[in-house]
């Protein structure tokens, strides 16, 4: 669905590229190289050293445990997602991201395969397939102390439909999804296969989860409508019981993401009656 | 309609709140308004969406009691800019200024951008109809900078609401559409969206 914490880490003083680079260089602050390493990212910085540092700080990762170690995976998981937001220019990052793919701790694996979505990174769909083989009891099962999934299996999926690649093996992955017992998940996979085939019946499965009874599963059909694109769920968005800034920016993404009919005309004319 | 408005007061739940809300504001009496203007305040998002579409119904007779509402009162102010941008009445203008500059949410921004170019000037002399309407200009052309793209394409509908009409000789329309083509400028932040529609209100504004 949508990136969990992406929003900057403080509201701070605006800062400039140097000094951003300079925050991330550093080492002995980490709060500083966490917002040095979500500005490169926000601002789409082109410096010829933001990808580099970026590297150098998702590396930095160490293995997870209780009460140590935390805060310096903030700034890989910082570091990954800044990295997604930075292509064509940190395709040289996808052997790190796919290294990181295997990472322990769970925040991370989500937002390498996040970025490697992003990035369109081909290289990556064998370990992402990989991944999810296990399908939803095993990648989809919940662990034994926490709410989280044994995989970030929404991230995993929906990397899959951004890197795009319509084939059987991934479309065979993907499929399972389908039933997990959480909507959010089915969402995924839905938008993932609409995505690789563009068949109407999964924009269809998205439109059905517009009706949910929970808020929070009608958002995520909203944005995953968007992101693939599917034009003949215009209507039905409009109408979705949510708030208009949401659907607004899933009717962007038809407009800009999608084609056919509706055209743009009737679109637009869609959002404009929502503002 | 009294036992409407007490239906209301009396709604101890969200669902109660919502339900009655919605009655008020089905019943077209403009009494009504004073209390579907205090239901903005009361931080239920479904009974609000109800209500603003009930005082945009009321049309002009609501305009009094929204602009009556406590400044202080962020949440409810809010929804007061949804409801005077639908309403379109002029008396609404000195706060969807102050909204399009000066709010911090992104949707009360673009619901004031909009609101903006659909207000209705035919009932004002000519002079005070081109005051009105460069002021609406000036606001929604620093709007064209918006960092949100939401908003910069509610400054694209509402250019092309206050330019439709207008003769194209006048410097109104010129600078209306001066703003339409800024919005058309493919820089690296702005939306493909924002430049298709900019793109349609050109095109319409050129055909009329």
């Amino acid at each position: 669905m949508v990136d969990a914490d992406a929003s900057p880490p403080q509201a701070g003083e605006p800062i400039s590229e140097q000094e951003a680079l300079r925050r991330l260089r550093q080492s002995e602050d980490s709060s500083q190289q966490y917002y040095g390493a979500w500005w490169l990212g926000r601002m789409r910085s082109q410096h010829p050293e933001a990808v580099p540092l970026l590297q150098q700080a998702l590396r930095q990762r160490r293995p997870r445990d209780s009460g140590d170690g935390v805060e310096e995976n903030a700034v890989a998981r910082n570091a990954a997602r800044a990295l997604g937001k930075l292509a064509p220019a940190a395709q040289t990052a996808i052997p790190d991201l796919l290294d990181t793919l295997q990472d322990a701790d769970d925040g991370l694996r989500e937002a390498a395969a996040r970025a490697l979505g992003q990035l369109a990174a081909s290289e990556a769909i064998e370990a992402l397939c990989e991944k999810l083989a296990s399908g939803p009891a095993g990648a989809g099962a919940q662990q034994a102390n926490s709410p989280r999934l044994v995989e970030p299996c929404e991230a995993l999926l929906e990397a899959l439909g951004d890197i795009g690649v319509n084939e059987p093996r991934v479309l065979a992955v993907v499929k399972p999804f389908l039933a997990h017992e959480r909507p959010l998940i089915r969402s995924a996979a839905a938008r993932t296969l609409l995505q690789l085939s563009g068949e109407a019946r999964w924009g269809e499965l998205l439109v059905d989860l517009l009706d949910h009874p929970q808020l929070q599963v009608r958002r995520a059909a909203l944005m995953d409508l968007g992101a693939a694109g599917w034009r003949p769920g215009f209507k039905a968005i409009a109408a979705t019981l949510a708030e208009n800034s949401l659907k607004l920016m899933a009717l962007r993404g038809l407009v800009e993401q999608g084609n056919g009919d509706p055209g743009d005309e009737a679109l637009l004319a869609c959002m404009d009656a929502l503002l | 309609m009294a036992e409407q408005i007490t239906a209301l007061q009396q709604a101890d739940s969200a669902q109660d709140l919502l339900r009655a809300t919605q009655e008020l504001a089905a019943s077209a009496d403009a009494s009504a308004a004073p209390v579907l203007v205090e239901v903005l305040g009361f931080n239920n998002p479904g009974a609000a969406v109800a209500a603003v579409e009930g005082l945009i119904s009321l049309g002009t007779a609501a305009v009094d009691a929204l602009l009556q509402l406590d400044p202080e009162n962020y949440g409810a102010r809010a929804w007061a800019v949804r409801a005077l941008a639908g309403i379109g009445d002029v008396r609404g203008l000195e706060l969807l200024l102050d909204a399009l500059g000066s709010d911090v949410a992104a949707s009360v921004r673009r619901a004031a951008a909009k609101g903006l170019g659909q207000l209705q000037l035919d009932e004002l002399p000519p002079d005070q109809q081109q005051a009105v309407r460069r002021q609406c200009l000036g606001a929604l052309l620093a709007a064209t900078s918006d960092g949100e793209w939401v908003v910069r394409y509610a400054v694209a509908v509402g250019l092309e609401l206050l330019a439709a009409g207008l003769p194209p000789r006048l410097p109104e329309w010129q600078q209306a559409r001066a703003g339409l083509v800024t919005l058309l400028a493919a820089a690296p932040d702005n939306a493909p969206v924002v430049q298709r529609r900019a793109h349609l209100a050109l095109l319409r504004l050129e055909q009329q």
